[in-house]
């Protein structure tokens, strides 16, 4: 166990995804209410809204419906655009955590200074050179960071699946050091963005990682425009064009580099770049590095987006009101810290009105979302030619790493030759390209010996996603993100909770992760769930379990009290009908 | 005074009376409320009573606020014209931006078409898809220094690491993304150069572009060498630091600069915070071959001081003694080197790269370094090829360093003699970078106009095709031309391999020459 063959056996037959969908009624069994079937076509499978399937099929099991419409109900209700709706006292306590935070951080400081000088020889101007740290910039590190330095970087050994083995560390210092205690623990895995659960060191796709390293060494030691195309790349990108839905793919080494090294082959001087303000730093990092004007909207806003974008065409570049050379407009396909989908078909809407080009971040929603894991044009039933610019990540649902860059052959010729990626960086490995290209080709279904398998992957990350993120709600949690996302942040607040959270977790042998500001806004630190379809029911049963019972300590579920009183509403309102 | 403590005094005594009896806190209220206001109006109409001037100016002064709040605000250097809905519609409508990118030259489609692709695995002897014949050529072209990348021990160990870590690690390293070989390698590589602690990046190229940003900042001085790689370059650019530039190794022109940032740093020292200034230089220059002279780089280091970011790239495991780069080379203590940036895709035949350094400065770099906080880790297997190779490099340097030297000085003094050529590079350099020599092009000169770059390309293009004809795989240093602040020379670039044979290096010497005597022969 634990080598990636929990993985396997979980997929050995179809049977448990079947009986998973009769017990929650995510799906509806009998022959034509199959979920491809009945699927809108804008959706993916098993993200239907179960209202509508409960509409297009009326000879369904009542007892279904109700519990899909239950489970539907509660789900809204806690819908994350109703931060109002926290609890005063959970906002005043969060704030006054920080406060007092800050102020024993500064306290700790002025004390520190006066009894133990040395140890803050660091922060302070000395023999002529400045501190490579700012006293200022590192108090955050040094006084929130470090007191809960353990809950992050905790190392593993061997592959990060369904569950990891995580190397037991104890800290005698207050998180300054760790030591290793020599044990290893196997936890359940909720933390790494293994979606499709590719991340194995068995099975088809690692037996053919190996047999690409037997027929192709391991790396190339040199960049793609120089010597490092091999025949494994280009079959390989001419895959992921096929994949993807367009003419063309290019591939890159490294997930980060994807953003930061293309962007400003796209953009430059005198074009202009609009971002969702919840952009991951690569994107950022991409846009600064070319040169291009930023501007910024407001996280998933498209009016916010077509106010910008009517200003920014009609004033033109600032000063020199000379017109925009380019304006690219710049969206992740799942944003994994928020567990939200960007407005795809209304951003496309105004691509064709306002004739911006679009640029789609699917690193984490490719693999991961739409009925064919072909990302978020596949959820949202786009034509990926409609996006300009297609990039993602290989890292996460296809178990490997690095990522591409996918749109129309002339784009893509021209980055071969002008991204920095392809000309200066290392071209990508012989054993990740191997698990790419064997990972696609199972979803894709061409994979003959395993032609099922990938489809099941599929199914069974879209049933575990959502069935995480109904119970979490059920129980009273308040959760972020679009229904369907395989990441559900669970709202903590409190800054004291947050580590607590991931502590007990780990207590109880499970993996998460949990983020404060700054990846977040200071109040809404969060737990993140990262689903897999390498979970069984058991393995996410347990979870909710010992979830349930944490936040019972911790005082999490917020909408208890809501929940209980929709709970008793339909009661009440099922007996009425069955009274009439 | 007296007037208001009496009038305190009597409200106190007047008003309770009534509302005490049967509601006292909310007597208590009110009297306190009566007392406050009285006395404030008493203060005013005592304070007014004779100053009419005072009563003026104050009034004055209350209706500047008032007409300095509601005058409508100016935004400070923007220009925006004020449109009507229907005008910006019109705008909208009539705006075309440029194609997403410009169409491909007829060079750019050539060299598109002609790119090399491999069959089979990379290393000092590769088969081309693309060859008529399926003969393999001989490879100059991969910065396979130490031939870790075709060595088959390397390889058996990492198919065995497969099958304990897999592939991908699923996550950045603070989530669950950090391996116990990631940890190991840390430690044997900061034991290897002799640093205090090291920190991995799963790409070469990455790892420059989080670690000068990391440190550097806005505020901060940067002086760099001109003639640094492209990375570098875009890692200054990334840090938005100063930046003064100083002739390629020009070790008199960097002293200037340094006196002179101190300089104007004196005046402006009793304000503002003292800004962190960096030299920053490569060891081994990848365009031009050259070893930067850290000996007095330190020097000046510490006579001015700068702190140092170096980067190793190309030289960690290729220079010095037991091939730990620059550092080893010079015999100088690696504590000297601020910020050691070093890539293991390159020499090490893995992937990805690494920044040595004081442990604080490690630590730092787990929760700022861009590339390593939000990128998922190196893949298991490459973190273990690198591990062995370093291993294999430390156990028995000189079977792979003296080899290198010599096939390097050897091929440098064979292709010397080749006519119409410019060798570049110090002598042990295994990067060598062959450019036409200017007389060579004059002598070329076709019947009309100068020499543009793309004709120079082409030449050097034409002269790595018969190499290749020869049987030796040659390429052209490939750069994003109008991204590069100061464009390198087209050159084709040599990378000499200690796994070559005395014999393989005088093929591909001979096949130079033979490739160029018939290019450049050729009319134009």
């Amino acid at each position: 166990m634990g080598k990636g063959q929990r993985a396997v056996h979980a997929f050995k037959s179809t049977e448990f995804i079947e009986q998973a969908r009769d017990k929650d009624g995510l799906l509806l069994g009998g022959e034509q209410q199959h979920p491809f079937k009945l699927a809108p076509k804008n959706s993916s499978a098993l993200l239907v809204n179960e209202k509508t399937v409960a509409d297009v099929v009326p000879t369904v099991s009542k007892e279904a419906v109700e519990a899909s419409l239950a489970g539907d109900g509660v789900r809204e209700s806690s819908e994350p655009s109703e931060l109002e709706a926290v609890p005063t006292l959970i906002l005043v306590t969060t704030y006054l955590s920080f406060l007092m935070l800050i102020m024993f951080a500064h306290m700790r400081d002025f004390i520190g200074k006066i009894i133990n000088p040395e140890q803050y020889v660091q922060l302070r101007e000395q023999n002529g050179y400045a501190p490579m740290v700012s006293d200022f910039e590192s108090l955050w590190t040094r006084r929130l960071y470090g007191r809960i330095r353990d809950c992050f970087n905790r190392p593993i050994t061997g592959v990060a699946g369904g569950r990891v083995n995580l190397l037991e560390r104890v800290s005698k210092d207050f998180n300054n050091t760790f030591q290793f205690t020599g044990r290893v623990l196997n936890v359940l895995n909720l933390a790494s963005y293994n979606y499709l659960g590719f991340a194995q060191s068995e099975g088809p796709c690692a037996d053919k990682v190996e047999e690409a390293m037997h027929a192709n060494g391991i790396t190339q030691g040199s960049s793609r425009a120089e010597v490092g195309r091999s025949r494994q790349l280009a079959d390989t990108e001419d895959m992921v064009a096929r994949f993807v839905g367009t003419e063309a793919a290019l591939i890159v080494s490294m997930g980060y580099a994807t953003n930061a090294l293309n962007i400003p082959t796209l953009v430059g001087k005198g074009c202009l770049i609009i971002s969702d303000e919840l952009n991951h730093n690569s994107l950022v990092s991409g846009a600064r590095l070319s040169g291009a004007t930023i501007r910024v909207f407001k996280h998933n806003d498209v009016r916010n987006l077509e106010k910008q974008l009517r200003f920014s065409i009609a004033q033109g570049q600032p000063r020199t009101h000379r017109p925009w050379k380019k304006i690219l407009v710049v969206i992740e396909g799942l944003y994994s810290m928020e567990g939200q989908f960007p407005k795809l078909p209304e951003i496309v809407e105004l691509r064709r009105k306002y004739g911006f080009y679009l640029f789609v971040d699917e690193a984490h929603s490719i693999g991961a979302l739409g009925k064919r894991g072909r990302g978020v044009c596949d959820h949202f039933g786009v034509d990926p030619r409609e996006v300009d610019v297609l990039m993602g990540t290989f890292t996460k649902s296809f178990g490997a790493a690095g990522g591409y860059i996918a749109g129309s052959r002339a784009l893509i010729n021209y980055l071969r030759l002008h991204s920095h990626s392809a000309v200066y960086a290392e071209a990508m490995s012989v054993p990740v390209l191997a698990q790419i290209s064997s990972s696609m080709r199972m979803i894709m279904g061409e994979d003959r010996e395993h032609a099922l398998e990938g489809q099941q992957h599929l199914e069974q990350l879209a049933v575990n996603s959502r069935y995480m993120a109904r119970r979490l709600a059920e129980m009273g949690f308040m959760t972020m993100g679009d229904p369907g996302s395989p990441v559900i942040p669970l709202l903590l607040f409190n800054p004291a909770k947050i580590p607590a959270f991931s502590r007990e977790c780990l207590r109880r042998n499970i993996a998460v992760v949990v983020v404060s500001y700054p990846a977040t806004s200071i109040i809404t630190g969060r737990v993140r769930i990262c689903i897999s379809a390498s979970h069984t029911r058991e393995d996410l049963d347990y979870a909710l379990e010992q979830f349930s019972e944490i936040g019972d300590l911790l005082m999490l579920k917020f909408h208890k009290d809501k929940v209980a009183q929709k709970q008793l509403e339909h009661t009440t309102a099922i007996a009425s009908k069955k009274n009439a | 005074m007296e007037t208001v403590a009496s009038a305190a005094s009597f409200a106190s005594s007047a008003s309770p009376v009534a509302a005490v009896a049967d509601e006292p806190s909310r007597g208590l209220f009110r009297t306190a409320w009566d007392f406050s206001f009285r006395m404030v109006l008493r203060y005013i109409k005592n304070s007014y009573k004779d100053d009419p001037f005072r009563t003026f100016l104050e009034v004055c002064l209350i209706g500047f606020i008032v007409w300095y709040m509601a005058k409508p605000k100016y935004n400070i250097g923007t220009n925006e014209i004020e449109l009507s809905e229907k005008e910006i519609d019109e705008l909208v409508e009539e705006w075309r931006p440029e194609p997403l990118v410009p169409a491909l030259t007829e060079f750019e489609r050539e060299t598109l078409d002609k790119a090399i692709m491999i069959d089979g695995p990379n290393g000092t002897k590769v088969r081309l898809a693309s060859g008529s014949n399926n003969k393999p050529v001989l490879n100059f072209a991969s910065y396979n220094f130490l031939g870790f990348v075709d060595s088959p021990e390397l390889g058996k160990h990492a198919v065995e690491s497969l099958r304990k870590y897999g592939v991908g690690t699923c996550g950045p390293p603070g989530f669950y993304g950090t391996l116990d070989v990631h940890m190991e390698l840390e430690k044997q590589i900061a034991g290897f150069i002799g640093h205090s602690a090291a920190i991995l990046y799963s790409q070469a190229f990455t790892t420059t572009l989080s670690v000068i940003p990391c440190f550097s900042k806005r505020s901060d001085i940067i002086v760099a060498d001109e003639g640094v790689n492209f990375a570098v370059q875009q890692a200054i650019f990334l840090s938005r630091s100063k930046v003064y530039w100083y002739k390629h190794n020009d070790m008199a022109d960097l002293e200037r600069i340094l006196k002179d940032v101190n300089k104007q740093l004196v005046g402006r020292r009793g304000k503002n915070a003292l800004p962190r200034k960096f030299i920053v230089t490569e060891g081994l220059f990848q365009n031009t071959g050259d070893i930067s002279p850290l000996a007095q780089l330190v020097e000046l280091k510490h006579r001015y001081k700068f702190r140092i970011i170096l980067d190793e790239s190309f030289s960690f495991g290729v220079l010095g003694k037991r091939g730990a780069g620059l550092t080893d080379h010079f015999n100088i203590d690696p504590h000297e080197i601020d910020l050691l940036i070093g890539a293991l895709c390159f020499a090490i035949g893995a992937s990805g790269g690494f920044c040595c350094a004081d442990k604080d400065l490690v630590e730092h770099q787990r929760l700022s370094g861009a590339g390593y906080c939000f990128s998922a880790s190196m893949p298991g297997i490459l973190t273990i090829a690198a591990a062995d190779a370093i291993h294999a490099l430390e156990a028995d340097p000189d079977s792979y360093l003296d080899n290198l030297r010599d096939n390097a000085v050897q091929l440098r003094t064979l292709l010397k003699r080749i006519p119409g050529l410019q060798i570049d590079g110090a002598a042990d350099s295994p990067l060598i970078h062959i450019r036409l020599a200017p007389d060579t092009l004059v002598r070329m000169k076709r019947s009309g106009g100068a020499w543009t770059k793309t004709d120079i390309d082409r030449v050097l293009t034409e002269v790595a095709e018969e190499a290749q004809k020869d049987g030796v795989l040659l390429t052209r240093a490939m750069y994003v031309d109008d991204h590069e602040r100061i464009l390198p020379n087209s050159s084709i670039r040599i990378c000499v391999s200690s796994a070559h044979t005395r014999k393989e290096v005088e093929k591909c010497a001979h096949a130079v020459k033979s490739a160029v005597s018939r290019v450049t022969s050729k009319k134009r």
